[in-house]
């Protein structure tokens, strides 16, 4: 099945500089959100200009639903575009923003109203044709931005950081109907954010950029179970991330002492990061017991539901995530909470 | 307390003297007293019947319509031109080349036309067009200023990407998106444009052709004579300058409605 949106070895450098994205392959499939992460400059903006043709990639081939359009028009590609701050038309009623790709294609005034309004019942902002946008909340511009870029039944859907100008509460329930409304349109989508919650909450399936280049693209279950490296591991949720030593079968020397491991199959003296992520740990009563450490708290933070501490053991630090309320003088390593990445 | 003493003070000293040109301008006899005596409104009369302030009223009227005319058509595309430039080095230099105008005296200018226009070559020194283009030259600056400032505040940039994105032409995104978002700053702009060609005198004294002396070029001369009549003939060109200011207002947003509402 090809790709809705297809991104073949594609290359772009910034004049006078390092920034950019080498050698970028990912695909979109008809129907898919695809939500792109990484830390600031890591190129997923570029990514997204390079989809939507307002840069041209040195090297490489953009496709959409296998049709080569490197090098054609912004508007010949039919993408529909949420920009960060939304970049409605000030001077026009959220009826006429939502029209105006249709009325750029010459379809009738009564017409386009029509289906203006019918793709903003569809985001649920039926009866609010006639406002301004600027009497709008940011979350309703944000619908409205979604209802314009939807209006003309596009390609795919390429959404740059469109809810980072919310406030945290309406950021979360906007989520929900993101996903909703890209469901409801079965449209291939590209979501560029820096909020690990969101992407896992929202995507089918996460690439990870980082410094121009894609780390991993996997489903989240599994960039959170078995990340690419240790830069993916502490991106995405939170990572103890320990350098360590193959000393056995099932063993491995890290600066907390010998760990015991399920078998790995590695051999005596390769060097790996070892990754244990917080909410794994245990808790232990008393030490004596393989692979329980004495720690010191040096930071507890209530969440309600669960604990976060910071822990130091034998100058190294580590995080837990607990539902205990009581005092922590001991952890405990599950043999299976265990996993072993490439060192850096 | 004081913020509002100081407010106060400063109105009065603002308001003062238009309050007494417009009592000098209905007084009958003021000579030697604080206030005229009498009250009259023969001055404004006089204003009227004089066949060089006419001239020069309607000469005003002119060089003020032409030199917004000339500001919008040179400035609205040289505003654009600044605004998208690529490199912010280009950007800076095009910034302090046009507002260069404003850092130079008027004076400067008009020797420069003098010296230029009064050569055999180019001999049009007194043609009310070279009034104009002087005139163009002094005011676009202001007017970019008004324009490109608000394509920032406005992100017009992204505004037409967005446009790009959802199937708009070039032209089309002009007249949809920049001239109809960009309508209140090319009105206030007019404005300020108005009201500088119609109190212009440095630049108009010198390079005005007789026939086509602007208003307060003529206006200089009515000071040799009566006061109330000077008056009052200041406080015309005050209605002037403000009722062109309207006008420019009145006609931008016009042809902003108009541009906009085309379909």
């Amino acid at each position: 099945m090809t790709g809705a949106v297809t991104v073949e070895h594609v290359t772009f450098r910034y004049p006078g500089g390092g920034a950019g994205i080498f050698d970028l392959s990912l695909e979109i499939a008809p129907g898919e959100l695809v939500v792109c992460i990484g830390p600031s400059g890591c190129g997923k903006t570029t990514l997204l200009k390079l989809i939507a043709g307002f840069l041209q990639p040195e090297r490489g081939i953009v496709r959409l639903a296998g049709e080569d359009v490197t090098g054609a028009s912004v508007r010949s590609r039919e993408l529909g575009i949420v920009f960060q701050a939304y970049a409605l038309f000030p001077h026009m009623t959220v009826g006429e923003n939502v029209a105006y790709p249709l009325r750029v294609r010459g379809i009738a005034p009564t017409e386009r109203r029509r289906q203006a309004g019918e793709t903003l019942e569809l985001v649920g902002l039926a009866g609010f044709a006639d406002r301004l946008p600027a009497e709008l909340s940011g979350g309703q511009q944000q619908r409205v931005a979604l209802a314009r870029a939807l209006a003309f039944k596009p390609r795919a859907l390429l959404l740059d950081e469109p809810l980072s100008a919310l406030d945290a509460a309406t950021r979360v329930g906007m989520r929900d109907e993101v996903r909703r409304i890209q469901r409801s349109q079965n449209i291939a989508t590209l979501l560029i954010t820096h909020d690990q919650d969101e992407a896992l909450s929202l995507a089918d399936r996460i690439a990870i950029l980082r410094e121009g280049l894609l780390v991993q693209a996997a489903p989240a279950s599994e960039i959170y179970d078995r990340p690419a490296d240790g830069f993916v591991a502490g991106f995405v949720g939170r990572a103890n991330l320990l350098p360590g030593e193959i000393a056995g079968a099932e063993r491995v020397d890290t600066p907390l002492g010998a760990l015991a491991t399920p078998p790995h199959g590695k051999p005596a003296g390769e060097r790996v990061l070892v990754l244990i992520r917080p909410e794994r740990l245990e808790v232990a009563p008393a030490a004596g017991a393989p692979n329980t450490f004495a720690v010191e708290v040096t930071h507890d933070r209530f969440f309600g539901a669960t604990r976060q501490l910071d822990l130091a053991c034998r100058g190294a630090r580590l995080r837990i995530e607990t539902l205990s309320r009581g005092d922590v003088r001991y952890v405990r390593v599950p043999p299976e909470a265990v996993q072993f990445l490439a060192p850096t | 307390m004081l913020p509002r003493w100081v407010t106060v003070a400063y109105l009065a000293y603002l308001v003062a003297p238009i309050l007494l040109l417009l009592v000098g301008s209905f007084g009958g006899l003021w000579l030697n007293t604080l206030l005229p005596t009498g009250f009259t409104g023969r001055w404004y009369l006089e204003v009227a019947a004089d066949p060089s302030f006419r001239r020069a009223f309607n000469a005003s009227l002119f060089v003020a319509a032409a030199t917004g005319a000339a500001c919008l058509a040179i400035g609205l595309p040289l505003a654009y031109a600044v605004f998208r430039a690529q490199s912010p080095a280009v950007r800076a230099a095009a910034r302090a080349l046009y507002l260069l105008p404003i850092a130079l005296p008027a004076l400067v200018l008009a020797f420069g036309f003098i010296l230029v226009f009064s050569s055999d070559t180019l001999p049009w020194l007194g043609s009310i067009w070279l009034l104009v283009a002087g005139h163009a030259v002094l005011c676009v600056p202001y007017f970019l200023q008004a324009v490109v400032t608000d394509m920032q505040r406005l992100g017009l940039a992204t505004l037409e990407d967005a446009a790009d994105s959802l199937g708009s032409r070039p032209l089309q995104r002009f007249f949809h998106i920049v001239l109809p978002a960009l309508r209140h700053s090319i009105l206030s702009g007019l404005i300020v444009v108005a009201a500088l060609s119609i109190g212009e005198f440095q630049f108009s004294n010198l390079v005005a052709g007789f026939l086509n002396r602007t208003y307060p070029v003529v206006l200089l001369q009515a000071f040799y004579g009566a006061t109330g009549f000077a008056c009052a003939a200041t406080v015309i060109l005050l209605a002037l300058a403000l009722s062109a200011s309207a006008l420019g207002a009145w006609s931008a947003g016009g042809a902003a409605t108009l541009a906009f509402h085309r379909r």
